[in-house]
């Protein structure tokens, strides 16, 4: 109780200190979350990709499910060498991989992570409620690229600037129709804000109202995930790992850990904006978490699909990327943009 | 339909002279010997009015005891008659030299500068007479000589001068010692020519080009060789290929075993094929002996020849989709384990899963076990099954289909022309299959279809291989229900092989292709020369002229579809 009130007294006495140690306790705390929460769509995606092409997947360390086998490799990575190319241009080969995570948290600390009903309010939980968070949202996931390309950039070598290279011209291609997308979602819901997006999805998800908006952000998401079958940039058939092959140890940890944040949170996003977000019945006895349950069920549903996805299709080629990109996904995003104006003028 | 007589007699008439010695020998074999100035024109007429428009390979012979070198030239029809002309020119050791044919057929290109390379004999025309095996510091070394000294010890580390050249390479070399050179090991003379990286960089015009490396060590390569591209953005403007970087020697491990000794050595050219690679070389060698399989034996071969048929086309195919990035390995895992229950069936009769050595001279090592037939048909059930799946699934995927149609595409007139058989060949609308067109085994009293299709693309390519999984199950039905009892030896094979001086080349339908085996006999207990003709070889052959202008993804789905094994090129 001490603590508490020294906290109390502290805050109201250097408010503007306080809300910086706030600040940084929370990035802290939702970095940490968030990749533990990567490493536990990593063990997801093995499991479910060893079901899929008839095998096991992992299922020796820690018990017969392997869910200490991310820990496992962490530690390995964590221990590797560090090595650092002869030719590289040192300082931005350094910096790469610190970009590539930063950009994670920058998408992160917009989005909501569902929500709890305390007293019959929602409360949903997001570390800053910004009024244009999902453009904003929509712009870090964009600067993913920068990442990977100083990456591919840096390393001096021929395979990663290839990589580098078709990370950036998928980005430009796909960038553009996402953004569509983005705006004719808010265009429905009145707002940019993503909290007030997913309110707006009460009576109606918008992946009902505009199916064709949701099936091409889909694709651009993939797209922007650099999963398969977009997953040219890291080609191991062509360019070995694309713009990550000469990365090894912690370095090479945190690009690939980089991934997996991204498709958790381009998942939320995908849930956020077309799947009704924690939207769903009450259910009774546990209501308070009832939000947080839906969220869940809807993300899960949308990683597995992920997942199937990738152990499916075959990867399509850089040229037949932006050729899908700029002939066939732009147009059908402004179609569906004029669609959700129109629709969105009658029902308000 | 010509015989191997008509084309002799034609070649006596408008040759008259030019041949020296000529037999036909077994039916459909013709050898020759042609005077060594003449055998272009010799070549050129029975390309152009007797339709050999299959260059087979060439293979060089040290007659040693004669002062002589041997190359025999190999041609063929691609389905126009069944005549193999076998054409041997003779040249001194002293001063060896032989006309090119690289004019009138392109893929005697690799042949030609094998023999070089290995034998020291010069081919007046070739274009580009560089070691294709060797790597440079062995170069005028002459290995395949049979008074070759041996290498200096290029393998001490010790010894090794490490350089690091200003574009950041590292590159070693290892100078011989004084003694060696004293030896003769080393030779005094090296022949002059630009090396690769000399012969890729000359290659390169303006400065947003580059070279890429695909290899030695890369996803999409199934061993080492090194395949560079010269890109312009993610344009292929040149493709380069070196092999030899396992190269065995196996031809001249063969020279220095005895017959039966060599067996074992066919089934490491290719782990994929070791059944079809017996065949060939004991069919050869059977044919040196004049003795034959009974039926029973034949009849096992098939079968288990068709087996591995199988098991090689299900494996290629899912390696393939691998290769092009196929959904990460599902289709590979899926289809090894439909691979499994042939392997089994395979095994429950050699003994032995990858490595054979089933086939023996004059029969088989082992009879049909107890409830083979009915575990085998069980098995070709579900291959066919699933077979019939997977060319649906392929049918029905419009991805795949647009990473796949018109890529790599061969039409009729450049298949042949570049010398590719099996698959692709047949991927590109030319019935030509060793079963019918050189019928080997009892091939003939079977019933089977030749699967062509017309579009010459790497999607054409890998539906050729389904539908022929589904016609060797056919064939082994019939051959269960056909097979006779038996013996499965001859009962006429001598002790000791040691068959009469005299050569015979022998092909069959190798899952690949077409893989041949030339055998030379001296009369003693060991071959004076072993040459096994691979189809992977001719496929390497043809690539990069097929990769010229397509897009960095496009590699793997051409070479991926060629469904090659690098083990058999490196022999």
């Amino acid at each position: 109780m001490e603590l508490l009130s020294a906290i109390t007294d502290f805050a109201a006495r250097e408010p503007k200190i306080f809300a910086v140690i706030l600040g940084l306790i929370g990035a802290a705390v939702l970095a940490s979350v968030i990749n533990v929460a990567a490493m536990a769509v990593v063990w997801l995606e093995r499991k479910v990709m060893g079901d899929l092409q008839a095998r096991y997947g992992p299922n020796r360390v820690g018990g017969r499910w392997g869910i200490l086998q991310l820990g496992a490799d962490a530690i390995k990575l964590f221990t590797k060498e560090d090595i650092i190319p002869r030719g590289a241009d040192k300082s931005v080969y350094v910096w790469a991989p610190i970009v590539a995570s930063a950009t994670t948290m920058l998408v992160a600390g917009a989005i909501p992570f569902g929500a709890v009903i305390i007293d019959g309010r929602e409360i949903p939980l997001v570390v800053a409620n910004m009024d244009i968070s999902a453009l904003y949202v929509e712009a870090a996931l964009s600067l993913m690229a920068i990442g990977a390309f100083m990456a591919g950039y840096s390393s001096n070598n021929k395979y990663s600037m290839l990589g580098a290279f078709r990370g950036v011209a998928r980005m430009i291609a796909y960038e553009v129709p996402m953004g569509v997308c983005v705006i004719s979602v808010a265009v429905m819901a009145h707002s940019l804000n993503l909290v007030e997006i997913v309110n707006a999805q009460q009576s109606i998800w918008f992946a009902v109202a505009q199916p064709l908006g949701f099936v091409i952000f889909a694709i651009c998401l993939i797209t922007d995930l650099g999963r398969m079958p977009f997953d040219q940039t890291e080609a191991e058939e062509e360019i070995i790992a694309g713009y990550n092959t000469e990365y090894s140890g912690i370095r090479f940890g945190l690009l690939y850990f980089q991934e997996y944040n991204m498709m958790l949170l381009g998942s939320i996003l995908l849930v956020l904006l077309f799947l009704g977000g924690w939207n769903g019945p009450v259910i009774p006895v546990i209501s308070f978490i009832s939000p947080m349950i839906w969220f869940f069920m809807k993300l899960l549903i949308v990683l597995v699909a992920l997942i199937w996805i990738r152990v499916s299709l075959v990867r399509f080629r850089i040229d037949q990327v932006t050729d899908l990109g700029w002939k066939v996904l732009l147009p059908l995003s402004l179609v569906n943009f004029v669609w959700a104006v129109a629709v969105g003028l009658y029902f308000a | 339909m010509k015989t191997a007589n008509d084309v002799l007699s034609a070649l006596q008439s408008a040759f008259p002279g030019a041949i020296e010695e000529a037999k036909v020998a077994p039916e459909r074999q013709l050898w020759a010997t042609v005077k060594p100035e003449r055998i272009v024109e010799v070549c050129k007429y029975l390309r152009d009015n007797h339709s050999f428009d299959h260059y087979s390979g060439a293979v060089g012979v040290d007659r040693i005891g004669e002062g002589l070198f041997e190359v025999t030239e190999m041609l063929a029809s691609h389905g126009a008659h069944q005549v193999v002309a076998l054409l041997k020119v003779k040249t001194r050791r002293d001063d060896p030299h032989v006309k090119s044919l690289t004019g009138l057929y392109w893929n005697a290109n690799w042949y030609e500068r094998e023999i070089w390379e290995m034998l020291g004999i010069d081919f007046e025309g070739h274009p580009e007479l560089y070691p294709l095996l060797l790597p440079d510091e062995l170069v005028g070394s002459w290995p395949w000589r049979k008074d070759f000294k041996g290498y200096p010890d290029y393998t001490t580390a010790e010894r090794a001068i490490e350089k690091i050249t200003p574009e950041g390479y590292t590159e070693y070399s290892i100078p011989p010692t004084e003694a060696e050179i004293a030896a003769g090991t080393v030779p005094t003379e090296r022949p002059k020519y630009p090396t690769f990286r000399e012969r890729e960089e000359m290659a390169i015009e303006e400065s947003s080009e580059m070279i890429l490396h695909l290899g030695p060590q890369h996803a999409i390569v199934p061993g080492p060789f090194l395949l560079d591209i010269l890109v312009d953005g993610e344009r292929i403007k040149k493709a380069f290929l070196d092999i030899g970087y396992i190269h065995k020697g196996i031809e001249k491990i063969m020279e220095n075993r005895t017959y039966v000794q060599g067996i074992p050595i066919t089934d490491r050219l290719c782990y994929m094929a070791a059944l079809t690679n017996n065949e060939a070389y004991c069919g050869a060698v059977e044919r040196l002996l004049g003795i034959e399989a009974p039926e029973r034996a034949q009849y096992i071969r098939i079968i288990t020849e068709e087996l591995s048929r199988i098991q090689s086309h299900l494996l290629g195919t899912a390696e393939f989709l691998t290769l092009i990035g196929s959904a990460v390995l599902s289709p590979f895992l899926y289809m090894i384990i439909d691979r499994e229950d042939v392997l089994t069936c395979i095994e429950s009769v050699t003994g032995a899963r990858i490595n054979h050595s089933f086939v023996r001279f004059g029969g088989v090592r082992n009879d049909l076990p107890d409830g083979f037939k009915d575990m085998t048909l069980d098995a070709l059930k579900m291959v066919r099954e699933k077979t019939e799946e997977y060319k649906e699934l392929f049918l029905s995927d419009s991805m795949y289909r647009k990473r796949m149609e018109g890529i790599g595409v061969l039409s009729q007139s450049e298949a042949r022309r570049l010398g590719v058989s099996g698959p692709p060949l047949r991927a590109s609308d030319t019935p030509y299959d060793m079963r019918r067109d050189d019928p080997y085994l009892l091939y003939k009293d079977l019933d089977f279809e030749v699967i062509t299709r017309k579009e010459g693309d790497s999607r054409a390519r890998v539906e050729v291989r389904l539908d022929e999984i589904i016609e060797s199950c056919y064939l082994v039905e019939q051959c269960l229900d056909q097979i006779p009892s038996g013996p499965i030896m001859a009962e006429n094979v001598p002790k000791k092989i040691k068959p009469e001086p005299g050569e015979a080349y022998y092909r069959v339908e190798d899952a690949r292709g077409e893989m041949g085996f030339f055998v030379a006999s001296d009369g003693s207990d060991k071959p004076v020369k072993v040459k096994a003709r691979g189809p992977v070889y001719a496929y390497f052959q043809a690539l990069p002229p097929l990769l010229e202008g397509v897009y960095i993804a496009d590699v793997v789905a051409i070479a991926g579809s060629m469904d090659s094994c690098t083990s058999e090129v490196d022999r």
